[in-house]
């Protein structure tokens, strides 16, 4: 597994070993805890939270050595606190630096150019490829309404597969969310 | 697999509504520090709040939500080029699972039909062999009439892909492109005639609009000469390169010998067939 390059060997060894004894596990949880990370700086509205997600872990690789022989209960919430800081941190500084009131900011679009488009409807029809029937037609059915009357139709597609609505939407979350994995790393090759 | 229960547990712990405020920035301090803490520690509430956190992405492009809460989505998921670009692929799926159920029907729920059924049955017990003799007749017809309207959805998903405007920019080299002429059907102009090979695996038709109207989309028909409906694709749209018309492909293993007439009617704004005009090719092994 790729380590992070600001965070020492030994340091980022360490941070596995703290989160599970068994390394496989430990780098399946390290790669999670990234993401999810990055999803708390994005719901604290950070501009950039995959650079604050390697400031957290810098942190925390600068400090377990000597926390981790006395440190109680689940590493991650100690990631999770240091990351608070962090917000807080950038909010001061934010604060101290400019104020906001008062300045029309652009309302960001999700306008694109033909290029963008055709790049993401050819890696979304090669992913749908990748997908199998089965998963297509579960989404292709999921998304078949929309506003009021996609409820209704989604307790009807729930008990048309004999499932629970909340297994349904987890189900789709699931497929969902690997085809736009796929999509992306579509693109990333497309723009390298 | 998330079982039931432990959904159940989560609806109490974490209800939707409250994700929903905490994802939007709503809540106080002491709840967003409950959350995030079930977040990065337990499976089943970080999978909840994802699943939540995609509904409102949704809504968000459903354009469902209130002004208040779209402005706090926007500030939390429309800042930087990655958060665009997640919204256009999840828009971009979205989109798909709209165009691809435009022209695929879904299958009508039966369980209310067999309700009744049963209801019926218990009251009049003199009509069970009867009724159970016609259902299995009508499972057996029904299991045919499945397995051609499987085949069908599955050619009309393979018409959708073939017709994307991504891949109407490639041009794959088992194609086999034909130029037709309108009129051709009633015309003395000869028709193209298209031999049929192994080397062949898609046919593209292309079509020149002569009509003066032009439409926002377009809908092919092929069908034999004085047989039924082959294929039909809706939502074509003209391309304006050389020359205004439409290109349409197709799978070429849906071609038997024989002549063919092509529809191509422009359907205006209000989805209804304006104009139509017609073309023809032959097909000969």
């Amino acid at each position: 597994m790729a380590r992070d390059s600001e965070i020492p060997p030994e340091s980022f060894e360490e941070i596995l070993a703290w989160l599970n004894a068994d390394r496989d596990v430990a780098a399946a949880m390290y790669v999670q805890l990234r993401h999810d990370l990055a999803k708390m700086f994005t719901w604290g509205r950070c501009a950039d939270p995959e650079g604050m997600t390697d400031e957290t872990l810098d942190r925390v690789a600068k400090k377990v050595h000597g926390l981790r022989p006395t440190y109680q209960g689940d590493p991650r919430l100690y990631f999770r606190a240091v990351a608070n800081n962090l917000i807080k941190e950038n909010n001061k500084k934010i604060k101290s630096q400019l104020s906001l009131e008062g300045i029309d900011l652009p309302v960001p679009t999700l306008t694109e150019t033909e290029d963008d488009t055709a790049d993401i409807e050819e890696c979304l029809q090669q992913c749908l490829q990748k997908l199998g029937t089965d998963k297509r037609e579960l989404i292709l059915g999921y998304y078949a309404k929309e506003k009021q009357a996609k409820i209704d139709h989604r307790n009807e597609l729930a008990q048309r597969f004999g499932i629970t609505l909340e297994t349904l939407r987890v189900r789709v979350f699931r497929i969902r969310e690997s085809l736009a994995e796929c999509i992306e790393r579509c693109l990333k090759r497309k723009r390298q | 697999m998330v079982a039931c229960g432990e959904w159940i547990v989560k609806e109490e712990i974490l209800p939707d509504a409250l994700l929903r405020e905490f994802l939007l920035g709503k809540v106080g301090d002491e709840e967003r520090v409950r959350i995030e803490s079930l977040f990065l520690t337990d499976p089943e509430a970080r999978e909840k709040i994802l699943v939540i956190e995609q509904e409102l992405t949704e809504d968000y492009l459903e354009d469902s939500l209130s002004a208040e809460d779209r402005e706090k989505f926007l500030s939390r998921y429309g800042q930087t080029a990655a958060q665009l670009q997640q919204l256009r692929i999840t828009r971009a799926i979205k989109d798909w699972a709209v165009r691809e159920n435009a022209s695929v029907q879904t299958v009508p729920n039966k369980l209310s039909i067999w309700s009744r059924l049963r209801a019926r049955l218990r009251l009049k017990p003199a009509l069970v062999i009867p009724i159970a003799v016609t259902a299995m007749i009508a499972i057996v017809v029904a299991g045919i009439w499945l397995n051609s309207r499987m085949k069908r959805a599955a050619l009309e998903q393979e018409l959708a892909q073939l017709n994307s405007p991504a891949s109407l920019h490639e041009i794959p080299q088992q194609m086999v492109s034909l130029h037709l002429s309108p009129g051709a059907v009633r015309s003395t102009e000869p028709i193209i005639v298209l031999k049929r090979s192994a080397a062949s695996a898609i046919v593209e038709l292309n079509l020149p609009w002569i009509q003066k109207d032009r439409y926002p989309t377009y809908e092919a028909e092929i069908r034999p000469v004085g047989g039924a409906k082959l294929l039909t694709m809706p939502n074509l749209q003209a391309e304006n390169d050389a020359r205004y018309g439409i290109r349409f492909r197709f799978p070429a293993r849906v071609l038997t010998r024989g002549q063919y007439q092509v529809r191509l009617s422009g359907i205006d704004a209000d989805g209804g067939a304006a104009t139509t005009e017609e073309y023809a090719f032959i097909v000969e092994d």
